[in-house]
């Protein structure tokens, strides 16, 4: 069974081809007037919690339980009773009280598992404070007495969801993980399944701007409907990646049949179109020219990928260039990887021809620059930790009970990454 | 959520979806008490083939398990048996989708609750006993001499349930393990508020009983697995009133999941305990942070030693 905790949870038992439940991480608590009457005013930044609890101290009943987590949680507090608020901000659990109660409800409303038998694993963003993972590890085994607990990096198990594709041969788990999400862009290298922090390069450009940049687009032209749904859709639906934009250009200009049609289906009222034109390929395009959306930041993804893995030890450079992955709903584009590889190519041998020619004709082997897309990449995070965790020998790298309560959780959370290079090699 | 459900979420989700829009699927759910479902598509994506297993069903079995399943599932029985599993029904999809929103919604709830009816059929052969013999015994208001029957169901590692009918009564009786020292403490907290129940405010309630480690008289010589500081048996005793034909579907569902339920409290008063803890140290960290030393008199010396005499 795995969890993936980012933005939304995704849940689900190993060996599944897809998750069981995808929810957002909100989690709906029962307002009371002792809440309400004490507005939460950031003054030292625990106030809010500290009301919450005053209140929890006094009670009696079961008011503990009553409350609501994912979808359910977002319809509840349409309603007066509830309030709502996100346990996990930025990827690092904030409320750890509403966050131990989002796993218990998680565990027996919606998986139906006694924690006692069942391997847990759990995935944590790059870069996370090992005191967050103690103490994950420390509801987990403490309240939940859960059989077996692993805790992963969510770029080794994107490593590990490119397995899948069959472009890959020998199953390492060295590799560049471009995760893009909806909010912000990751460059993470990984280098046998332990992160390089040092290197990792984040860009602010991703699923969101790439929307936002599509409902401009159709603002400008004065479309009928310029809603955000609308141009998520058209993301969705219509974009893809283009090798040379002013040939596409040329080519939507000869060929009428390139611009598409887009029907927004409304509840009330007659439908309404939109035409969809030249954002099809120049939305996807502000990952290679972002000058065309943003003005702050300017490098274009190619670049940064060179960048982070130029940043990282030289003996692992060859291994980063050769498998770069690609992870999260924004990289999911048509030709997205075929796009990157030849851009990151081109900058690796304009390198390459440079150094041969300062050298004085010395030949260099050649850098081999692959980009691996593949069909699992919405969620290969939670594919990668599927595909993991129903290996034989995955229980046997878990964190036991009995060493938890042998080392406890400083000692016995020490990544034991080895073992899984070990297995695939 | 106070209580667990009985349908199975994600079963009901997951049939929903493929009602809508059919696809290949090859999936795993899991449920409490090692019960897993397995929802394949062997043939083409129309054709859905859910089969189930579970701990259970070896003694179940004894009960003809297979043969009561199928009458509640008369529409979809099917002879095959995937390998691996115990019992398996077979859904065409593009039936179900033909039919009304209510009726599809209907079989979406039956067959989320596959496992409810699994573990009920052994309940529901024991309030028939219970019914004969009540009906036999009630005028005379003697207990037979002769002990009757029990119903044994293993349903997981080490823990068992025991159904005993009687002309008055119905006995179930739970093993369970605790597998933490800290699990039996809020365990017996937790049973001593059923107890607390009982005689303050819920007089419907069935009688319950808990014994720690000694195993009560009625099963005392049918446990096989040996005594252990983490057993605990709890016993329930079901009156006529909870037996009645109205109530006995309501008192089943329960009454099967009372285990899980059980363990579930816990580990939500662990987990309640934790956020009071967590409130305290809040506390007491803004105390540690308030107690410090106000205008620390630092003693001056001049630079041979001597000191400055205070005024």
């Amino acid at each position: 069974m795995s969890f993936t905790t980012t933005p939304a949870v995704v849940m689900g038992f190993a060996g599944n081809d897809s998750p069981s439940f995808v929810f957002p991480t909100a989690i709906a608590t029962r307002s009371s007037a002792a809440t309400k009457a004490a507005p939460n005013k950031p003054v030292f930044g625990s106030t809010s919690t500290s009301s919450q609890s005053n209140f929890l101290a006094s009670k009696r009943g079961t008011e503990d339980l009553d409350f609501f987590i994912g979808d359910e949680a977002i319809e509840a507090s349409n309603g007066q009773a509830y309030s709502l608020s996100y346990p996990i901000k930025h990827g690092q659990i904030e409320n750890w009280d509403h966050m131990e109660r989002f796993w218990e409800n998680s565990i027996f409303k919606y998986l139906r598992t006694e924690p006692e038998d069942h391997y847990f694993l759990l995935t944590e963003p790059p870069l996370n404070a090992p005191e967050n993972r103690e103490n994950t590890a420390e509801i987990m085994f403490e309240s939940f007495n859960c059989a077996g607990l692993y805790i992963a990096v969510q770029a080794v198990l994107a490593l590990a969801a490119s397995w899948s594709s069959s472009k890959v041969v020998d199953r390492s788990l060295t590799g560049t993980v471009i995760d893009s999400g909806d909010g912000v862009t990751h460059v993470i290298p990984v280098a046998e399944g332990y992160v390089i922090g040092s290197a990792i390069k984040n860009i602010p450009i991703a699923g969101r701007d790439i929307t936002l940049f599509i409902q401009s687009l159709l603002r400008d032209r004065g479309e009928q409907d310029t809603s955000l749904r609308t141009a998520e859709k058209i993301k969705q639906e219509f974009c893809y990646v283009v090798p040379d934009i002013v040939k596409e250009f040329n080519k939507f200009d000869r060929q009428p049949e390139k611009f598409a049609q887009y029907i927004v289906e409304t509840t009330r009222g007659p439908k309404k179109t939109v035409d969809v034109g030249y954002e099809r390929f120049l939305a996807p395009e502000i990952f290679f020219n972002p000058e065309i959306a943003s003005s702050d930041f300017l490098t274009p993804l190619p670049t940064v990928v060179d960048q982070v893995i130029q940043a990282t030890p030289i003996d692992v450079r060859k291994g980063l260039y050769r498998n770069i992955v690609l992870s999260g709903g924004s990289t999911m584009f048509k030709d997205f990887g075929r796009r990157l590889q030849r851009d990151i190519k081109t900058i690796v041998n304009d390198r390459i021809a440079a150094s041969e020619q300062l050298s004085g004709g010395t030949k260099s082997s050649g850098v081999q620059v692959e980009v691996i897309s593949h069909r699992r990449q919405r969620n290969a995070v939670w594919f990668g930790g599927s595909l993991l965790a129903q290996t034989s020998e995955f229980n046997s790298y878990c964190h036991t009970k009995q060493d938890y309560e042998e080392y406890g959780p400083k000692r016995s959370f020490k990544i034991k990454y080895k073992h899984l290079v070990d297995k695939s090699n | 959520m106070l209580q667990l459900q009985n349908e199975n979420l994600l079963i009901s989700k997951t049939l929903s979806e493929l009602i809508q829009s059919p696809q290949l699927v090859d999936r795993i759910i899991s449920d409490f008490d090692y019960t897993t479902f397995h929802l394949t598509t062997p043939q083409d994506e129309n054709n859905l083939l859910i089969s189930i297993t579970s701990k259970s069903f070896k003694d179940l079995s004894k009960y003809n398990a297979t043969n009561e399943l199928n009458v509640i599932y008369e529409e979809f029985k099917t002879d095959y048996i995937e390998p691996g599993y115990d019992y398996s029904i077979q859904l065409n999809l593009i039936e179900i989708s033909n039919k009304s929103q209510e009726e599809r919604d209907q079989i979406i709830k039956d067959i989320s609750l596959l496992k409810r009816h699994l573990l009920a059929i052994p309940f529901y052969h024991a309030f028939k006993v219970y019914n004969s013999l009540a009906e036999e015994y009630t005028n005379s208001g003697v207990e037979p001499e002769a002990t009757n029957e029990i119903f044994e169901i293993d349903y997981r590692d080490e823990e068992s349930i025991y159904i005993q009918p009687s002309f008055d009564r119905v006995t179930v009786i739970f093993s369970t393990i605790f597998k933490d020292e800290t699990d039996k403490v809020f365990g017996k907290v937790f049973l001593q508020e059923f107890v607390d129940a009982r005689k303050r405010a819920v007089q419907n309630a069935p009688q319950v009983l808990y014994s720690h480690k000694e195993p009560p008289l009625e099963i005392r010589n049918l446990i096989k697995f040996k005594a252990d500081e983490k057993k605990g048996y709890i016993t329930f005793v079901l009156f006529p009133r909870h037996l009645t034909v109205q109530k006995q579907d309501n008192t089943i569902s329960h009454i099967q999941l009372f285990r899980n339920y059980f363990h579930y409290h816990i580990k939500c008063s662990k987990a309640y305990m934790h956020s009071r803890m967590r409130f305290r140290v809040d506390q007491y960290l803004k105390v540690l942070n308030r107690a410090k030393p106000e205008n620390e008199e630092v003693a001056r010396k001049t630079a041979s030693g001597r000191r400055f005499l205070s005024t």
